[in-house]
């Protein structure tokens, strides 16, 4: 999916709690797609957050950030997602949701991201229902960066079909997997935001 | 109805907002160009424990 995010941006009518909300997609993406780079974990080092419960999570997120090194990271990434043979989890929904790969749940994502005009890019070979490119169509819909901002109720409907319906569970195996260092920082940071997502979403 | 939805805009608004308070930095300092503004509020990571009891206080203390 693009990266020319950011051109958008905070401007015109994308309200401030949803730039919020982007941006936290966007963490969260951009962590899963790959191992961060060195400038990227410095960056994430610097993140505060107050004493809410994802400011609480942020924060401890940031800490655990600052010990790790670039190094580490990556070799936690490819026990957690790789493997010799499989990573320690399958971060796919449609194996979340089926057990298996390429299934339902690919085909219904497919069908509502030709709808929305959004694709992968051209040089991934990966499924869509990877929850990296999930996260960042999310972030896309939410700020516009994807072309438009998707109306609330469409928003709900994305979330619930393609994120709701199995990322709080992957974020907790995430947090309790065994390679998982940062990456369970992470995954408390990506269950206490998919929390304030469903809060909010219940009332639209 | 317009009105009602209109309302229910408001309440999501400032649920997200006293939610996600603690997220305003959440990914900033992860987008190009904002970077700068995401330096400025480091803190020293030695603090870090201490400022946390003194939250875990401030919480016990409400």
């Amino acid at each position: 999916m693009s990266r020319a995010a950011g051109l958008v941006g905070p401007g015109a009518d994308v309200a401030p709690e949803d730039v919020l909300r982007a941006r936290c997609y966007r963490l969260l993406a951009r962590f899963l797609s790959s191992p961060p780079t060195a400038d990227e974990l410095a960056a994430a080092a610097r993140l505060t957050g107050d004493d809410s419960d994802l400011g609480r999570a942020v924060a401890a997120f940031a800490r655990v950030c600052s010990r790790a090194s670039a190094a580490s990271v990556a070799e936690e990434y490819h026990e957690l997602f790789i493997g010799l043979t499989r990573g320690e989890l399958v971060p796919y929904g449609s194996y979340y949701l089926t057990g298996f790969l390429h299934e339902k749940p690919l085909a219904k994502l497919r069908q509502d991201m030709a709808r929305l005009g959004i694709e992968r890019a051209e040089n991934v070979s990966e499924p869509e229902d990877h929850i990296a490119s999930l996260l960042e169509a999310m972030a896309g819909l939410v700020d516009g960066t994807l072309g438009r901002v998707l109306p609330l109720e469409e928003q709900k409907a994305f979330y619930a079909a393609h994120i709701g319906s199995w990322a709080p569970v992957f974020f907790r195996d995430l947090e309790a997997a065994k390679a998982s260092v940062l990456y369970a920082a992470l995954a408390g940071v990506g269950r206490a935001f998919l929390a304030i997502e469903e809060g909010a979403f219940a009332m639209v | 109805m317009k009105e009602e939805r209109k309302v229910a805009v408001a309440d999501r608004r400032s649920f997200l907002k006293l939610a996600g308070a603690g997220a305003a930095a959440g990914g900033a300092a992860l987008m190009p160009g904002e970077e700068a503004q995401a330096a400025e509020a480091k803190a020293k990571p030695s603090l870090y424990r201490e400022t946390e009891h003194i939250r875990r206080y401030y919480e016990l203390a409400r």
